[in-house]
């Protein structure tokens, strides 16, 4: 008798539990016209009491960005974005040359043809302005830095592992010295290597201002560590 | 005879209490299960009248019953099939027939108490 009292105290347990999951809370609204307008004023008090809560913290967040300014960690910001920016993880803009890469075929040419630039060219390319000054670069809207690849992958040219657009192709170049990087490139052999791969490099003339994209990677730092101060210097 | 009676209103007095509710998705599981408790326990009815009443079977089969069934609604569910239904089916089938047993017996009981008194 005992089991089956235990066991029909379960069932009853169960079956309470189930019988107030199933059944649905049935609140009729009730409310008359004065009742809603009284609710409707304790809701609007409710709204004006949260609008000013945070009128009062946007005042004490504005004073905290002000008292900021004025500390250390400005300067500490002001590191960081310059640091960012000569990583190349911020918009660039500045003087520079606008070089354009074309397919070029001579009138009786027969022969393959080719639809992407190869990445030794790219990379003999990049060296090049390198050498010649030039301070940020960006392969059709790839920007280029320190650790940035260019590479072939199954015959697709890959920088900052995306896919090169197909040709005409805008290398972006900016420098501190324009018309030096103008007219080294004017003289330069790398016009020819790239003709020799049926590919025609124009130089723009000297511009006021070229806007490079941001690195849109993570740029992943493997060997590097924080060294933790010891002391505190104030 | 009265102590299951008031087991059972123990327990829903219990559970009314508590509040407790389950997630909706749950809820299936619940049911079959509250299908298996009381298939277990009309067995159990049953067998208890026919003298063939064994408290092991009994508790282990109520347990393991629930686990079982709420076992394939679970499975049912993550193959896509509704193979809860197989256990409403099975429990539903052999509630149905216990009852009838226990009712047969009770019937049996009843007209022989009449022809006793009949007779006297």
């Amino acid at each position: 008798m005992i089991h089956f009292t235990l066991i029909t105290t379960i069932i009853g347990f169960m079956l309470a539990v189930q019988f107030q999951t199933i059944r649905q809370p049935v609140v009729r609204d009730t409310r008359d016209i004065w009742e809603l307008r009284k609710d409707l004023k304790q809701e609007q008090e409710l709204q004006h009491r949260l609008l000013l809560e945070i009128r009062d913290y946007e005042e004490k967040l504005h004073s905290y960005e002000k008292k900021q300014s004025t500390s250390k960690e400005t300067v500490l910001q002001e590191t960081v974005n310059e640091l960012k920016q000569e990583a190349g993880l911020t918009e660039a803009k500045g003087a520079g040359l606008v070089l354009t890469i074309e397919p070029f075929y001579p009138d009786n040419y027969v022969g393959p043809i080719t639809e992407t630039v190869s990445p030794e060219l790219l990379k003999r390319l990049v060296n090049e302005l390198n050498m010649y000054g030039a301070k940020e670069i960006a392969i059709a809207n790839e920007r280029i830095i320190n650790t940035t690849a260019i590479r072939d992958v199954n015959g697709v040219t890959k920088v900052n592992n995306r896919k090169l657009t197909s040709l005409p192709i805008e290398v972006k170049v900016i420098a501190d010295d324009v018309q030096s990087l103008y007219s080294h490139l004017q003289v330069s052999n790398i016009l020819d290597d790239f003709i020799i791969e049926n590919l025609q490099l124009t130089v723009s003339k000297p511009m006021s201002t070229v806007i490079l994209p941001p690195y849109e990677g993570q740029v992943r730092v493997k060997y590097m560590k924080a060294v933790k101060a010891e002391k505190e210097e104030n | 005879m009265w102590l299951p009676l008031i087991g059972l209103i123990v327990g829903l007095v219990l559970g009314l209490l508590t509040d407790l509710r389950v997630p909706d998705e749950y809820s299936n599981y619940l049911s079959i299960a509250v299908l298996a408790a009381f298939d277990t326990l009309i067995g159990g009815i049953r067998a208890h009248l026919q003298n063939s009443y064994d408290e092991s079977v009994f508790i282990s089969g109520f347990f393991f019953n629930i686990i079982l069934a709420a076992s394939l609604a679970f499975l049912g569910v993550h193959l896509g099939v509704d193979l809860y239904l197989a256990a409403v089916f099975a429990f539903g089938v052999r509630l149905f027939q216990n009852i009838a047993v226990i009712r047969r017996i009770w019937l049996t009981k009843w007209m022989e108490r009449r022809q006793k008194s009949e007779k006297n």
